[in-house]
């Protein structure tokens, strides 16, 4: 999706004007390359391949469009060591961003721990909420600011089932689904407490076999084996 | 018959309990299949008598069901009759869990019946004179006591947690019967796939006593007999005199019915996951259905429960205290929820108890995931899990949240380890895209999975046995110097070294009983 940052004021586009008038050929070039892009921008090494202009000129070039605030430097999130270049006017696409959960061409780990942590108590503290409740919540309590989409807080509370600290059912219109029209989606918190990241007790898991990275190569009379494991050694360190 | 580290476990099991010799023999049949004796000498090298004996053990002990193969009988110049030994996978990993055995009858029954099945698992079969016997060994009271072990006897029985023993060597075709032609594609009527009986089936279906005789006290002689049953399906057969009954209690051998245990258990877990997921009112319900149609299960792992009637249901339920509390309507409601939404045709309902194990395994497995490749990984295995199809791993990355740089990673750990399935799917349009998709294959991952208990329940076992060697000292030491008695709380190194192994064989004797728990989970039930 392609958006104009600021306006697409006729008074922009003068000034635009104006400043390309004053550009050499090759930064000409190079400016008409990058805004052809538009909000998909363009790698510094694909620009010299494309436009076959020697390397200094390309950065002096790329430099000078920059200053004059033609250009900008984005983070491309497919590789972030790579100088990728958009025209001012143009935000960066989901592609190029990541999308509404990356910040700085990073996963922003902060934001979604603190949305999920503020679902679940909310979700907790209710036994039973449908979707539209906690999307009617989140707006009136002003708990979440209005940056944070309703898509976003779908996208929590479809993480959330994912991480087992919240489970989504039907309601049957009896008991705690007394007040909820029966076959509505409903959230229900999975650990009594409200309390995330409660452990989860397997078999398998309890043991040092079940989490072992070397289970592969361990055999009963083997370099790895049960008889000399460190695993072993430690779990039964009381 | 089992996976690599299923056998392995298995001979292990056998090891422990007959010896090397037997589990030599035991490993010979399950790594070539069924063998005739000079067979097994030829293989194992061991002498006739060697091997003769082990296989008198085995049988003895259920873990070998010989037969006859009816396909030497086509060449009717064949005058001897071969006959070959199957080894019981199923029935050598249960005497794993001889001790929940023993805890059911002594729950469920009483203490008296846990002694009687105790001599049952010890000593494989016994007749039901041998059975007293035992009892009275040595006691003074003979004549009490041989009154309570038949009571007790009874009861087992009426709960068929003990059956009749097997035919000795019944004839099996081994022939496979090849499939009938398709009917044409897309029919409505095509035949729904059903994996082929293995020959361990079939034998022991050909072996097992009819259900007229399994749980039955005295020989059925038809003719002139009186036939009267009891108010289940435990017979009583009266044969004029009694002179045939006495002869009987001599000859009849019985054994612990493991398929009874085992349907226990897997009863106890549908009701125990379902009263975590969903309240007691469900796990009530459950628990009444399962407990009224138990007796007509056709088998163990069936999908769906018995059809009742929403009446019979209720009427089950309120024979339950708490279930007494209930209205129609609540018992309506919790059908729903137990995956039930609606009544078969003619008005009864039935409980999606497939569906109910594998929720329990999914969180099973889901559980490894989490501990072995962190929350990332939890979070996409659950989304592929639940997806049941392929995804992309852009895809995957948005919908689980997942960093999109991490999510190759994350995805390449899941699939080396064998949790996922992968795909490459190229796209040639104006330039050539490469795809990577990724799926859970829930059956093979199960398999798998299956394999690693396996392998985790083997080690246990080993470590567990290594650390007993290293304080075999201690067993010669007397019990009052173990136990610290210094009012100060004071111990010395003996009994430091005393109180950790007893700390370590409780941790490690209550982890293999939960991984049996789970061994259950993935192939009994």
């Amino acid at each position: 999706m392609n958006r104009l940052q600021g306006s697409s004021s006729s008074k922009r586009k003068r000034e635009l004007a104006l400043v390309s008038d004053t550009l050499t050929d090759g930064e000409r070039i190079l400016y008409n390359l990058i805004l052809s892009k538009r909000d998909m921008g363009i790698w510094s090494g694909d620009m010299k391949r494309e436009t076959n202009l020697p390397d200094h000129m390309v950065k002096k070039s790329l430099k000078l469009l920059q200053s004059k605030g033609m250009i900008k430097e984005v983070v491309n999130i497919q590789n972030k060591a790579r100088k990728h270049y958009m025209a001012a006017q143009f935000e960066p696409s989901k592609e190029i961003t990541g999308g509404d959960w990356y910040s700085e061409g990073s996963l922003d780990k902060d934001l979604i721990n603190v949305l999920k942590n503020v679902c679940v108590k909310y979700i907790s503290r209710q036994k039973v909420v449908t979707r539209d409740g906690v999307l009617d919540w989140s707006r009136k309590s002003g708990v979440i600011t209005a940056e944070v989409s309703n898509q976003q807080i779908e996208e929590i509370l479809r993480a959330l089932v994912l991480d087992d600290e919240i489970i989504e059912v039907k309601s049957t219109g009896y008991g705690e689904f007394e007040n909820v029209p029966v076959g509505r989606v409903c959230y229900k918190c999975k650990s009594k407490s409200g309390v995330r990241g409660e452990p989860k007790d397997g078999a398998m898991s309890s043991i040092p076999c079940g989490v072992c990275p070397r289970i592969n190569f361990c055999t009963p009379d083997g370099i790895v084996s049960p008889r000399t494991c460190v695993y072993y050694q430690k779990w039964l360190d009381f | 018959m089992g996976s690599q580290y299923g056998l392995k476990f298995a001979v292990h099991l056998v090891t422990n309990h007959f010896g090397k010799i037997v589990a030599k023999v035991c490993e010979t049949l399950f790594r070539k299949g069924p063998l005739s004796l000079g067979e097994i000498i030829r293989c194992t090298e061991l002498t006739p008598e060697q091997v003769k004996n082990s296989l008198l053990v085995l049988v003895q002990h259920n873990c070998v069901q010989a037969y006859v193969p009816a396909d030497q009988f086509r060449d009717e110049e064949e005058s001897t009759v071969t006959v070959e030994y199957l080894a019981l996978f199923d029935n050598v990993i249960h005497r794993l869990r001889f001790p929940k055995f023993l805890e059911i009858a002594k729950r469920q029954l009483d203490d008296e019946c846990e002694k009687v099945l105790d001599g049952l698992l010890r000593d494989g079969r016994l007749t039901l004179k041998q059975m007293v016997e035992r009892a009275v060994q040595g006691k003074e009271n003979p004549g009490a006591i041989e009154a309570v072990v038949r009571g007790s006897f009874h009861k087992l029985l009426k709960a068929h947690y003990v059956e009749r023993c097997p035919a000795p060597e019944p004839v099996v075709s081994t022939l496979i019967k090849a499939e009938p032609a398709p009917r044409k594609r897309g029919s409505k009527m095509a035949k729904k796939f059903e994996a082929p009986e293995t020959i361990e089936q079939r034998v022991m279906e050909a072996a097992l006593p009819g259900e007229a005789i399994r749980f039955a006290v005295i020989e059925y002689t038809g003719g002139n007999a009186d036939r009267e049953a009891n108010s289940d399906d435990t017979i009583m057969v009266n044969v004029g005199d009694n002179s045939g009954g006495i002869a009987n209690e001599g000859s009849i051998l019985w054994r612990a019915n493991f398929e009874e245990f085992i349907r226990h258990l897997r009863h106890k877990l549908l009701i125990e996951n379902e009263r975590k997921r969903l309240d007691d009112g469900a796990a009530t319900i459950l628990s009444a259905i399962l407990d009224a149609t138990k007796n007509v299960e056709k088998k163990v792992k069936i999908e769906k429960s018995v059809p009742l009637s929403l009446d019979s249901i209720f009427t089950e339920v309120t024979k339950n205290e708490y279930g007494r509390t209930m209205t129609i309507d609540r018992v309506r409601a919790s059908l729903v929820q137990l995956g039930c939404p609606q009544r078969n045709l003619d008005d009864s309902y039935s409980i999606d108890l497939k569906n109910i194990v594998e929720m329990a395994r999914n969180e099973e497995v889901e559980s490894i995931v989490l501990k072995r490749f962190g929350g990332d990984a939890y979070r996409i295995f659950r989304l592929l899990s639940k997806s049941n199809c392929f995804l992309e791993t852009d895809k995957i990355a948005e919908l689980a949240i997942v960093d999109k740089k991490e999510a190759p990673r994350l995805l390449y750990k899941l699939w080396k380890d064998n949790y996922l399935h992968m795909e490459k799917l190229v796209v040639t349009a104006a330039k050539q895209s490469r795809f990577m998709l990724w799926k859970v294959n829930k059956p093979v991952l199960w398999e798998y999975v299956l394999d690693e208990m396996y392998h985790a329940a083997l080690n246990l076992s080993l470590r567990l046995a290594f650390e007993q060697e290293k304080d075999e000292d201690l067993l010669h030491v007397s019990r009052d110097k173990l136990t610290p008695t210094d009012k100060s709380g004071e111990v010395n190194s003996v009994q430091k070294r005393y109180l950790r192994l007893r700390d370590v064989l409780f941790l490690m004797g209550s982890s293999l009983m939960k991984l049996d728990d789970a061994l259950m989970l993935f192939h009994d039930f």
